[in-house]
């Protein structure tokens, strides 16, 4: 089943919708699915030109495409477990909080919060992502634990934040803090980023890019080759934070000690 | 008449020492005062009567005409905000929130411009703190970190650290180390023992570099870590090491700069490491007067402190996406109401024509910056002048104000209840 979903023109294009029962399984039977617009609540056909294609037995063999202007959606996919969910342009906050399993693909770039705390599946954005892109939510002692975040663009400031398990992957920049307060899993940066791990207590970190501003509190611990993108790049290994525990691993292609601020995105 | 003991209105210190003297219904003299105080009580730049915006002037209008007017404004909106709220005392501040519950709308507090970041970092790892009485007769090492007491909380030091002598510390100018670390020589640098001197952005790799060194990591520390020399960072861990009782006291030179709540997180957890050697403590200084009660009242009834979304009937949390400068700059709210703060000259230029351009209201007792953004403003009486009502020093300690002459104005309370009782009726039950 293809569930196609094109947003139809505001009085108030500003005000954001909140949107977490836009989720395959919603779809496989005909729900009275709702959303938020501000403080009112909306039917979905308010909002959205609605056409379904063929039918389904299982989330698994529904896809939603989003297009439109769906850059001020919220939390689109929310808690999803199975499925497909194509954005053709840019997504806002939360999108993919808490998956468990299914495929979510942003043809453009997502807002903050892509991906938070989310359990497994695939959220692949072809833009750029937001601030705590993969991290986890206020308060919170544990981040994403599985699956695997990837972003072709750059990403902003604490991305992996509370990073427990999964694997993230940024092919263009991070901001300041990417990987804070790591525990576990993998996180790749492509390019240049901050500051990054800091107060880190376990998984690995790679950066192929360089790293500006690099924490005093990490104890160089010999060179390591990896790969990234079919190249064999030779990094310094660190291991820290050892502010915490330093039982984490921080791979590096370049160190730059310029102690600038990171340029706004 | 002469008044003792009177409590003052401007900052967190809340100091409640002052003896004011008024005559009918103004303040003639203060004594004890800073020069902010003085300037809050004997100031006179307040609003006659409500004012509404007509064509490209303002039109005075009634007290009842204008509570209505801002009620129907609310009602009608899709995504209304209450900012402000720091202003005014715990009882108004409980009727704004019960106000932004049936309204359906976004409610916060002047923290997300000041220590909402540090609010985060509490909620990620608690907060070793204590009252500011404990500090003055206990601590013997004193830090100010990215703050100028002189300057903003110009009675601080005199009431509670440098220049106070407490039960333990008969001579406190001598007996108390000052540590000042700041990214430029402040006048508190000035009287400093140690002064820091560091790179701005700089913060959060010097408080990794002096938690590694109090866990006796000093190898791994580089000559320089953010422009403080490894020397200098010794001597300050050894000071630290050496005290019987220290206090951290952090403004927003950590909370607003490079990094934000993960400073604050990484100086609660420096403290919580020199716990392990000694008694340390960590605390904000909060500056508007009761910001550190919004804090409290919000949380009492909503679970939260601030950026409190209840859009959707329940609260909802999630500061950088319900803050008040992130849903102005994202145009997202439809309007706005304004109470007892003045987000015109704080906020962001982005969020300053977003009011412009949305229906904002204001119920404050002067003419600010604000008032050129706003359609209707309603003056109010002072608390802790003409208003009495409950407020929080930046320690946490609930502290009555008094009223010291009856006004003609009415009370933040007496206006907010009305517009609440409008809202009830508008919304119906």
């Amino acid at each position: 089943m293809r569930v196609i979903l094109r947003t139809k023109p505001r009085k108030k294009p500003f005000i954001p919708i909140e949107a977490e029962t836009i989720i395959p399984q919603n779809f496989l039977r005909k729900n009275d699915v709702r959303v938020y617009e501000g403080n009112k609540e909306r039917r979905l056909e308010e909002i959205f030109y609605i056409t379904t294609e063929g039918p389904a037995v299982s989330p698994d063999q529904v896809e939603i495409v989003l297009s439109g202007e769906t850059g001020n959606i919220k939390r689109v996919g929310e808690y999803m477990n199975a499925g497909r969910i194509v954005v053709e342009g840019d997504i806002g906050m939360h999108c993919g909080n808490f998956m468990s399993a299914g495929e979510i693909v942003i043809k453009g770039n997502a807002d903050a919060w892509l991906g938070r705390e989310m359990r497994g599946g695939t959220i692949r954005c072809e833009g750029n992502a937001g601030h705590y892109c993969a991290a986890g939510y206020r308060g919170e002692k544990r981040g994403m634990r599985g699956g695997l975040v990837e972003v072709m663009g750059s990403a902003g400031d604490f991305t992996a934040e509370y990073l427990c398990g999964g694997e993230v992957r940024i092919h263009g920049d991070c901001g300041d803090l990417p990987g804070v307060e790591m525990r576990g899993g993998n996180l790749t940066i492509g390019g240049h980023c901050h500051r990054p791990c800091g107060n880190m207590t376990g998984g690995t970190c790679m950066v192929f890019g360089r790293v500006h501003d690099m924490l005093p509190t990490f104890r160089g611990a010999g060179n390591e080759e990896r790969e990234y993108r079919g190249q064999r790049c030779q990094m310094m290994l660190y291991k820290g934070d050892a502010a915490n525990r330093g039982k984490g691993s921080l791979l590096v292609k370049n160190i730059e000690q310029d102690g600038l601020s990171p340029k706004k995105k | 008449m002469k008044i003792d003991d009177v409590v003052c209105p401007f900052c967190g210190c809340l100091c409640d020492d002052l003896v004011v003297e008024v005559e009918g219904t103004r303040v003639v003299s203060v004594e004890n005062g800073c020069t902010l105080a003085n300037e809050k009580f004997m100031g006179d730049h307040r609003l006659k009567t409500p004012i509404h915006r007509e064509g490209k002037g303002w039109k005075e209008t009634t007290y009842d005409e204008a509570i209505r007017e801002t009620a129907e404004i609310l009602c009608d909106a899709d995504r209304p905000l209450l900012y402000g709220w720091s202003g005014t005392h715990g009882e108004a501040q409980s009727i704004g929130i019960h106000l932004a519950e049936i309204l359906g709308a976004l409610v916060d507090n002047t923290s997300t411009v000041c220590h909402g970041p540090s609010i985060l970092a509490i909620q990620e790892v608690g907060h070793p703190g204590c009252t500011l009485g404990q500090v003055k007769n206990r601590a013997d090492v004193v830090i100010y970190w990215g703050t100028n007491p002189i300057d903003a909380h110009p009675r601080h030091m005199s009431r509670y650290t440098t220049f106070a002598d407490g039960f333990f510390l008969k001579e406190a100018f001598r007996d108390r180390k000052l540590i000042v670390v700041d990214v430029r020589k402040s006048e508190s640098a000035n009287i400093a023992d140690e002064f820091v001197r560091i790179q701005p952005g700089g913060d959060y790799a010097v408080l990794s570099a002096l938690r590694a060194i109090v866990q006796g990591k000093r190898g791994i520390i580089p000559p320089s870590v953010a422009g403080v020399s490894r020397e200098q960072l010794f001597r300050v861990a050894d000071l630290l090491l050496s005290a019987k009782f220290g206090a951290i006291f952090f403004g927003l030179g950590l909370t607003m700069s490079r990094g934000k709540s993960k400073n604050i997180r990484n100086a609660i957890e420096l403290t919580e490491e020199l716990n392990r050697h000694t008694k340390f403590i960590i605390s904000p200084m909060r500056g508007h007067w009761n910001v550190y009660g919004s804090n409290e009242v919000f949380t009492w009834i909503t679970g939260y402190p601030y950026a409190v979304d209840f859009a959707r009937g329940i609260a909802f949390y999630n500061p950088g996406e319900t803050t008040s400068v992130d849903v102005l700059s994202r145009k997202e709210c439809d309007a706005c109401l304004v109470v007892a703060s003045d987000p015109g000259a704080h906020f962001p230029k982005a969020c300053a024509e977003h009011l412009a351009r949305i229906p904002t209201v204001q119920i404050d007792p002067h003419v600010n910056a604000t008032t050129h953004l706003s359609r209707i403003q309603i003056p109010v009486a002072v608390t802790g002048i003409d208003a009495e009502g409950t407020a929080y020093r930046m320690d946490g300690v609930p502290i009555r104000t008094r009223m010291l002459f009856r006004g003609t104005y009415p009370s933040d309370t007496a206006v907010l209840e009305q517009l609440y009782a409008i809202v009830k009726e508008i919304k119906g039950p």
